[in-house]
């Protein structure tokens, strides 16, 4: 019978010996470091309201596209992952394929976005978005992608405004929130949210963080930095490192009354797939989507299951629906190699065959 | 008389902490100072005054402690038993879980909890050490005597907080304790040559899917679902309590409270709202009209094909687009048609090794 460790000490003071040189020569690169820039791909600003933002992206290539594509991000986190870094940008991939793009940056809230509502973001804000962009194109309808919540939001604006979107594009969107494996979903069911809200306002980007770094504790607060110190000789890599860490931290607020509904009616009521949803007083009903939807997930999603996307399936009108499961997760489908190799050719094929 | 082999070990240990506190010491020189405020003292915040770079220090002195004591307690080369080797590694104060979750719950929390445990010192510097009231509510008479109701419900909504948070860490604490259950488990797994663990990095990662495994379980629990609640909820009512006594304090000050603005802003929002709706034209509520039409269409669509068939949906694979490493599959509602497929034996696996498409179209 052997035993399972086999560590040779002396080997062990090498490894220790070798993490201390590797911290020590680190601080070489890490001193005077400056904040690493996103991809910041050339964009005009065709609209603004409030604190929000609809940007055009002005790509070097040929637009071939006949019908624009209004990227809807979520309210957690900035839209910045859709166009991260020079050679991991979803945005620009989907330029160089031809696309026509455009992309709501929601901003920061504040104090006096503590009111705004569900009905505020999606009737009202996402709604001019939308028209502003048809309005620039002379066009009915246009065509959404929507990722995480904002696919939700998508997914609701097209159920209300049917006639203004083209084909819909879900990424890693949350449908069925209460499928077993949904962490968060589990979590927030016995919050009293009404409390929370009440007591809190908007809701601080940290608390947001801290609760997504409890989804995997020991991996996000220790193990990702252990794997760090191996690159810290590596000043590519240690600035893509950078650059994900000032994404996820660099986080805005959300709106009170938008998380309370948000968690209420979403998370806790799981009502979007009840056929129970209302947004402003107007019935959401997934069977009014009734365009070409194309819906991608990760297969190895810790924030929403895959099977929380997978569920539009059996809820949504549409008589073309198209589902791409990606192996990766919620991150990895914007920024892996994979993910530039794979995701926005597929949604370029996708919609040029509905175009 | 000396050990040099010991001596070794503790000048190698006393460097190497020499060394790790100069790195941690230079990165923290990186972090811009705050700004002295004689009038005012800020409230209780991490040493360095940055979560990340806080939480990241943790994170890896907890490992850099781990591997130096599992080093230096010679664990790493007991060939004995290895269940009592692995109490050994893992055992001592410097064991890397007791840091990882240690981190989670001073971070971002920090709005979270600190509040009330310094609102706690306050109570029991000004005479209410004792919680007035917790244990059980006492009456209160006399001009103070919403004071006192309000600091009696304080104290038990603090005591209430308390044990939820107490509740909350026994099961972190089972988590960390299933954790090196598993770990156990997966290195009996290993116990054959070529499949043996060789170095404390391999043993480190090992033990990370092993409590990540184990807090999963635990954190998907009903019992814990109900923890986490009672913990969020039991900590906002300190809190709602706290911010009502300094609004009391801010009104007979004769300052603007929260309450006040937050209903202002309530007021505003309403308006931009009833603005909107004044400019919207008479067109866009035809187009309610008519969507609200389509949706009855919708719902009438579904329900006749409710009743048409009771048939489950099914799938039928199609061959795949021509991508390089996606595959696509079809996917019918339509039930006959399923059916048929079905009969004649035409599904296929639908399942690529790599990402995959999946459509299904309807006539």
């Amino acid at each position: 019978m052997y035993t399972p460790l086999r560590i040779d000490p002396t080997k062990a003071l090498g490894d220790i010996a070798t993490f201390q040189r590797k911290l020590a020569a680190g601080m070489g690169h890490l001193r005077g470091m400056r904040e690493p820039e996103y991809a910041n791909t050339p964009r005009e600003l065709v609209y603004s309201e409030d604190k929000l933002k609809v940007w055009h992206f002005t790509g070097h290539g040929k637009t071939t596209a006949k019908t624009p594509l209004l990227i809807v991000y979520a309210l957690v986190n900035t839209v910045w992952m859709t166009d991260l870094q020079a050679d991991r940008s979803m945005v620009r991939n989907l330029l160089e394929q031809g696309e026509d793009v455009y992309l709501i940056d929601w901003g920061y809230p504040d104090g006096a976005d503590r009111w705004l509502t569900l009905d505020d973001y999606i009737n009202g804000y996402l709604d001019r978005c939308v028209d502003a962009v048809r309005q620039r194109h002379d066009l009915d309808a246009i065509n959404l992608l929507g990722i995480c919540q904002g696919g939700a939001f998508s997914l609701c604006y097209t159920a209300l405004h049917p006639d203004k979107v083209k084909n819909l594009i879900t990424m890693v969107t949350p449908v069925d929130f209460h499928t077993p494996d949904n962490m968060l979903s589990h979590w927030c069911r016995s919050m009293d949210v009404d409390l929370f809200v009440d007591t809190m306002g908007n809701i601080p980007a940290g608390l947001m963080n801290y609760v997504y770094l409890t989804l995997k504790p020991v991996r996000l607060n220790q193990q990702k930095y252990i794997g760090m110190v191996d690159i810290l000789d590596n000043p590519t890599e240690l600035e893509n490192f950078l650059r994900m860490e000032r994404w996820i931290f660099d986080s805005p607020d959300q709106a009170g009354e938008a998380f309370r509904q948000f968690i209420k009616d979403f998370y806790q009521g799981n009502k979007l797939v009840k056929g129970t949803l209302e947004i402003g007083g107007k019935p959401v009903d997934l069977g009014m989507v009734t365009q070409p939807v194309l819906n991608i997930f990760a297969e190895q999603d810790h924030l929403v299951p895959p099977d929380a996307s997978r569920a539009l399936g059996k809820h949504v009108g549409t008589t073309d629906y198209t589902q791409l499961a990606f192996k990766g997760g919620h991150i990895g489908i914007y920024v892996s190699g994979r993910a530039q190799r794979e995701v926005p050719p597929a949604i370029h094929q996708w919609l040029s065959a509905r175009n | 008389m000396a050990d040099p082999a010991n001596d070794f070990i503790r000048d190698y240990q006393t460097l190497a902490q020499q060394s790790w506190d100069a790195w941690t010491r230079q990165l923290q020189q990186q972090q811009p100072q705050p700004t002295v405020n004689p009038f005012f003292t800020p409230p209780p915040a991490p040493a360095s005054g940055n979560d990340t770079l806080e939480r990241t220090l943790a994170g890896l002195k907890g490992y850099f402690d781990w591997m130096q004591g599992a080093a230096a307690s010679g664990a790493a080369a007991q060939p004995v038993d290895w269940r009592q080797q692995l109490q050994q590694l893992f055992g001592g104060a410097s064991q890397p879980f007791a840091q990882a979750f240690g981190g989670i719950d001073s971070a971002g929390a920090e709005g979270f909890s600190r509040q009330w445990q310094s609102w706690l010192q306050a109570a029991q510097h000004s005479g209410f050490g004792d919680l007035p009231g917790a244990q059980a509510p006492i009456p209160a008479f006399g001009l103070n005597r919403e004071q006192q109701m309000q600091q009696q419900a304080m104290s038990a909504a603090v005591l209430a907080s308390l044990q939820a948070s107490a509740r909350y860490q026994a099961l972190i604490q089972r988590a960390s304790q299933q954790g090196m259950q598993r770990l156990q488990d997966k290195l009996a797994e290993h116990a054959e040559p070529g499949r043996q663990i060789d170095s404390l990095k391999a043993l480190y990662d090992l033990w990370v899917d092993s409590a990540e495994e184990a807090y999963a379980e635990v954190a998907m629990s009903d019992e814990f679902r109900e923890a986490y609640g009672e913990m969020v909820n039991t900590q906002m009512r300190v809190r709602q309590m706290q911010q009502q006594q300094t609004e009391q304090m801010c009104q007979q000050l004769g300052v603007p409270t929260r309450t006040e603005v937050s209903s202002l802003g309530e007021r505003l929002q309403a308006l931009r709202r009833e603005f909107r709706a004044s400019q919207t034209p008479a067109s866009a509520d035809h187009a309610d009209e008519i969507t609200a039409l389509r949706r009855d269409l919708a719902a009438l669509k579904r329900q006749v094909a409710d009743r048409a068939t009771a048939a489950p949906v099914a799938e039928k694979a199609t061959p795949a687009r021509p991508s390089p490493s996606a595959a696509i599959k079809s996917i019918s509602k339509a039930p006959a048609k399923a059916a048929r497929t079905a009969a004649a034996g035409k599904a296929k696996p639908g399942a690529a090794s790599k990402s995959r498409i999946s459509s299904r179209k309807r006539k």
